[in-house]
């Protein structure tokens, strides 16, 4: 059988001079989340784009100032939903400054634990997402188990796999399982191991570097004054990491790196996201550790602060006794008394400084939680990645930048 | 925290820094209006201050309307987070509108990242930030009526149904009339089928 | 004005407070049961212990106690200073007393709350008071402590009917007599009583009596827990859903102030509480303004309807308002009567008033018939605004119903614009209206409405804002509690409407705008400027002690 374009004619396969404007998404089946990219093209070439967030805005800002203070915890779940917990431990954190109380040492450990396995399902899923879009199908299933494996980790313990607000305005719901530390000591050898297979399979795949390196650079100092932050800022050069800079609950305890990349590319980001799960594995292990060595029954040997203005009684003393009723009732249906106030606080989130910024005038409901989310920091900075590349490059460039639309359209 | 910041503000501005504050660690400067872009450019700019790093630029309606007039002349109070590398302090500088007419001038000049969080505050309170490049609805749509966040619109407000859309309202739009086939072909494949 | 310390603060004092009452004048509130700024005091609930720090010349009057020490296992002998209760400890001359800044006043708050709840059932859940409840306020800000006692609870009689009104609860009581000292001083009758000591203590009726009278919803309103519950709002809402407002009772010529209590979702008032006000009701209301609530949302008028009884049609709100116009039309000015209504706002007379003005027109007015009074609060003037509804007409001559009727056979009135609507005279004179064009601008379906041939739907005093003049001449506004049902708008919205559709130059549109006219040209207080009756002026009642 012939070719069938030798019936056309050669004009007929020119390519238009014209600049064409193509519509990608806001439901693409090779784009993260719904999310809408006006393209101006010139030939494969992306000559502008317009990037327009908002199909998944849910109003989580204006929820927060209907409910109480606690009430807020499941929605700041679905904000970041791959790596729920760093953000109900980022919101507990702004509350309890507001209140000006602390969570115990073991609390403090037991957050930056779970917070770090959310972290590292964070990156394995954003990493492996981006290598199936380039093809490279393998690695995907391989990191899923991985993450699989944490997720599993993060249900013994809270009880849901994905949306699990764990955490409390002062403390967690309940202490570590029996079951979980040996759980989470188990798999993070094994997720060690899935790491480097996953490296194997692509750092040396001629296509997937051709595809990844070069592609998709954003320059330092504009990633600087956009507000780029986590893998997308580090990328680029930029060591900040708010666990390093202003340590909160007890990174500073802790001995880890911060990687950071060169060129800002596609491939710096997804090399920072690979190596920082291997530094959140040697985190969780020094924090198992000193986990251990909080003497049992002293102070420290608790999740949870006792205040009953702050903290709910356990569900038996509700049930019986009047005091219990009166402290759940107060607690439930007035919500926790927070001064007046306003405070900033930012924790390191899965793509980034994770900004909550409350204003209180005291009472049980907040007046403004906005919420700082890094992944629409990072959707502002993908338009300087993209301009100027081929269309084909979109795919993995922004993938890289993990955009989740919760985080980003709240 | 050093408060080294607040100190070069309050130096440089005089009575343009209405207020400044440290709570919870945070250092908080409030200026006029009048000084906004000027404070802005002072905290970016100055080799002490260097808050290069942007870190958010949000808004808070201060007008509780059970109480208040909604055209209070410090209605809506915006802010903005900046982060210094070098120096690793930062700083909040805020600056209040009123509900009349609230303006304020953009930052985008001073801070790339300004871009999108003004479009949001516009979005989402109505604030205009006076020589914005592109200052348009951001998260929600273009026929939405009302900005969300200002404390005055009610949660449960039903918006109306949006019409189909005939023209264009975005900056590069949707398909144009001239570009049902985009690549040109003069012959599709379904009457090559055909000929067999 | 003398002074004494509370707690580091300078607080003023008249000669007679005592420290509770002080206190309270300032806005502070000193934990309390069994006080009531209107009652007299009784001083057994033990909450509002203060410390009083002795003078410089005087002895501490301290208590030997034993305190436990965790360190040693072991009682140690330990000294306290003996508390004395705010509420009846009066007040000298640069006294220093702490209260909240002293840790055993704070330990006996919290030791109080602990005994109070002792025997109290787990209830919360299924309680009317919960919510406004002091068990849960108090032991939220003062205790925070779980009880030590393990023994089964006392039980008691629950859901005891004191006469229609009012059911009782004595696990819930805590026995603080509020409602015992209420029926004694507010209704003069010494309806209830204490039964037993200690904690088999219960309320119970006296012998041979039952709760009656016109005050009994008091005594729950003075129940500061669940124990007494009101068997009109008992199940019927939760306390946290509902929203308040500052209102004004429609019951009489009173005017007690009220809070409104509606729930916003489904736009329904569920309650009415007496909003302090020295200057006329002070702490309380009567049973039937209590329940004026209930009236608002039956027999409403909620959308406008054209033609007489029979043939009358609904119709929408703009086309009743032309047919009326029309209707009106060829009417000579001075034989349309014009009638106030002392049921609405001034704010709405004033507007009809102003209409009158316009057309040339005569004055009457309507109102409900008078009713049983008494020498507490309740009025023989059924209506909440006569005063204000004469005040506007500024002097000119407001008819009765009776001279209208008159007016109407000697055909010297032809046409009437009617607000409200009430009657307070044999309803079979009213026929000769029958006759005649009448617009009738009603919340509620009245008598007159029979003889309408037109009606528009006017919104009640929750639906919009005004104020009303008591018998005494005192201007209270009260604001928007509810959404105007249906097509309902406010009178003086329609009256203007309706001036501007007969081509009058009525231009009202913003209640702003209403009530800056009516201050402008008639002599009356504008509520709002009014002084604020002092919350805390000294009650009779307190002076007696128990």
């Amino acid at each position: 059988m012939e070719p069938v374009d030798l019936d056309l004619e050669e004009s007929a396969l020119d390519l238009p001079s014209e600049p064409m404007t193509l519509n990608m998404g806001p439901s693409h089946p090779a784009m993260h989340g719904t999310i809408r990219m006006v393209l101006k093209l010139d030939g494969e070439t992306v000559s502008d784009l317009d990037v327009q967030p908002g199909y998944l805005h849910r109003a989580f800002e204006k929820m927060c100032e209907r409910g109480t203070w606690a009430q807020v915890f499941p929605y700041t779940d679905r904000l970041n939903y791959v790596s729920p917990l760093l953000n109900n431990v980022g919101y507990a954190m702004a509350v309890e400054k507001l209140l000006g109380v602390t969570v115990p040492r073991k609390g403090q450990l037991f957050r930056v634990i779970l917070g770090e396995l959310s972290r590292m399902s964070d990156h394995l899923t954003c990493n492996s997402a981006m290598a199936m879009e380039l093809g490279a199908f393998t690695p995907f299933l391989w990191l899923m188990k991985a993450r699989e494996w944490i997720w599993e980790a993060c249900e013994e313990q809270t009880g849901a796999r994905l949306t699990h607000s764990f955490f409390r305005v002062g403390g967690a719901a309940f202490p570590p399982t029996a079951k979980f530390i040996p759980q989470v000591r188990a798999i993070l050898p094994k997720i060690l191991e899935v790491v480097a297979e996953g490296e194997a399979l692509l750092l040396k795949n001629r296509i997937f570097l051709d595809r990844t390196q070069g592609v998709g650079v954003l320059d330092r100092d504009l990633a600087v004054s956009l507000g780029a932050s986590g893998p997308v800022l580090r990328s680029t050069g930029v060591d900040y990491d708010v666990r390093k800079d202003k340590p909160y609950l007890t990174y500073d305890e802790v001995d880890f790196e911060v990687p950071v990349g060169e060129d800002g590319d596609t491939y710096d980001r997804f090399m920072c996201r690979f190596e920082e799960i291997r530094q959140s594995i040697r985190i969780v292990e020094q924090s198992i550790a000193l986990m251990e060595k909080i003497p049992a029954g002293s102070p420290d040997d608790a999740v949870s602060i006792t205040d009953p203005r702050i903290v709910l009684p356990p569900k038996s003393e509700v049930y019986s006794t009047i005091e219990g009723t009166i402290n759940h009732f107060k607690l439930i249906m007035e919500g926790v008394d927070v001064p007046a106030g306003e405070v900033y606080q930012y924790t390191e989130g899965g793509n980034g400084e994770l900004g909550f910024f409350l204003v209180s005038r005291g009472g049980g409901t907040p007046w403004r939680v906005r919420v700082r989310g890094p992944s629409f920091f990072s959707l502002q900075a993908s338009k300087s990645m993209i301009k100027g590349g081929m269309l084909a490059d979109i795919i993995p460039t922004f993938g890289s930048v993990n955009m989740i639309g919760g985080e980003c359209d709240r | 925290m050093s408060k080294l910041i607040l100190e070069r503000l309050s130096a440089q501005f005089g009575d343009a820094v209405l207020e400044t504050s440290t709570a919870f660690g945070d250092d908080v400067a409030v200026v006029t209006r009048a000084a906004w872009r000027g404070a802005a450019e002072f905290i970016k700019t100055d080799p002490q201050c260097l808050c290069d790093y942007f870190v958010d630029l949000s808004c808070v309606d201060r007008c509780d309307p059970n109480v208040d007039d909604l055209d209070m002349d410090d209605r809506f109070e915006v802010y903005v987070i900046a982060y210094s590398l070098k120096h690793k302090h930062r700083v909040r500088l805020k600056t209040r509108v009123s509900g009349a007419s609230p303006t304020l001038p953009t930052l985008t000049s001073v801070w790339a990242g300004a871009d999108w969080m003004e479009r949001e505050a516009f979005d989402m309170f109505g604030v205009r930030f006076v020589g914005h490049p592109d200052l348009r609805r951001i998260l929600m749509y273009d026929e939405f009526e009302g900005h969300p966040l200002r404390k005055d619109y009610p949660a449960n407000r039903a918006q109306p149904l949006v019409p189909y859309r005939e023209g264009t309202f975005d900056k590069l739009g949707p398909f144009l009339q001239d570009e049902g086939m985009p690549l040109n072909r003069s012959v599709t494949l379904d009457d090559r089928v055909d000929e067999h | 004005m003398p002074t004494f310390k509370l707690d580091e603060r300078d607080i003023p004092f008249e000669k007679g407070d005592t420290i509770i009452m002080a206190a309270w004048r300032q806005g502070i509130e000193i934990p309390h049961y069994c006080w009531h700024p209107g009652l007299s005091i009784a001083a057994n609930c033990r909450m509002c212990l203060v410390e009083i720090v002795p003078g410089p010349n005087q002895r501490a009057m301290m208590l030997d106690i034993l305190k436990w020490d965790a360190a040693k296992n072991d009682y140690v002998v330990d000294r306290k200073p003996k508390l004395q209760p705010a509420c009846q400890m009066q007040v000298a001359e640069g006294m220093v007393v702490k209260s909240d800044s002293s840790p055993f006043v704070r330990d006996a708050r919290a030791h109080v709350q602990e005994f109070l709840l002792a025997n109290h059932p787990v209830d919360c859940p299924i309680c009317d008071q919960a919510g406004e409840c002091k068990l849960q306020d108090y032991w939220m800000s003062e205790s925070g402590r779980s009880k030590r006692m393990r023994d089964e609870p006392v039980h008691k009689p629950k859901a005891v009917p004191f006469g229609d009104k009012i059911v009782y609860d004595a696990e819930r009581c805590i026995a603080c007599t509020r409602c015992i000292r209420t029926c004694d001083e507010l209704a003069g009758d010494h309806m209830l009583d204490l039964r037993e000591r200690g904690n088999k203590a219960e309320v119970v009726l006296a012998p041979g009596r039952a709760l009656e009278g016109d005050y009994q919803l008091m005594v729950e309103h003075v129940c500061p827990v669940g124990a007494l519950t009101s068997s009109h709002f008992r199940f019927k809402a939760r306390v946290w859903t509902l929203k308040e407002t500052p209102s004004v009772c429609t019951g009489c010529a009173t005017g007690c102030t009220t809070w409104v209590d509606v729930d916003p979702r489904e736009q329904r008032a569920y309650r009415l509480r007496p909003r302090d006000n020295a200057a006329v009701n002070k702490f309380w209301m009567c049973d039937d303004g209590m329940m004026t609530y209930a009236g608002q949302h039956e027999r409403r008028v909620t959308r406008a309807a054209v033609g007489r009884e029979g043939g009358r049609t609904r119709s929408a709100l703009d086309v009743a308002i032309t047919r009326a116009a029309e209707a009106l039309k060829g009417v000579k000015g001075d034989h349309v009567a014009v009638v106030l209504s002392a049921q609405h706002s001034t704010e709405d007379n004033f507007v009809a008033v102003e209409l009158a003005k316009a057309l040339n027109g005569r004055l009457y007015l309507s109102a409900k018939p008078a009713w049983r009074d008494d020498k507490i609060l309740r009025n023989a003037d059924q209506n909440p605004n006569r005063s204000g509804a004469v005040a506007v007409a500024s002097g000119a001559s407001v008819g009765t119903l009776k001279d209208l009727i008159a007016a109407v056979n000697a055909s010297t009135v032809n046409a009437v614009i009617a607000l409200g609507g009430h009657v307070d005279t044999d309803p079979n004179t009213l026929s000769g209206l029958g006759q005649l064009p009448l617009v009738l601008l009603a919340s509620h379906e009245t008598d007159l409405g029979a003889q309408a041939s037109v009606i528009l739907p006017a919104a009640t005093s929750y639906e919009c804002e005004g104020s009303f003049v008591n018998a005494k001449g005192l201007p209270q506004g009260f604001k928007r509690a509810l959404r105007p049902q249906g097509d309902a708008a406010p009178g003086w919205e329609l009256l203007s409407r309706l001036g501007r559709a007969m081509g009058l130059d009525l231009t009202y549109t913003r209640f702003k705008d209403v009530r800056a006219a009516l201050h402008a040209r008639v002599a009356l207080a504008h509520p709002d400027h009014t002084p604020a009756p002092a919350l805390s002026e000294a009650p009779a009642a307190a002076t007696t002690t128990a």
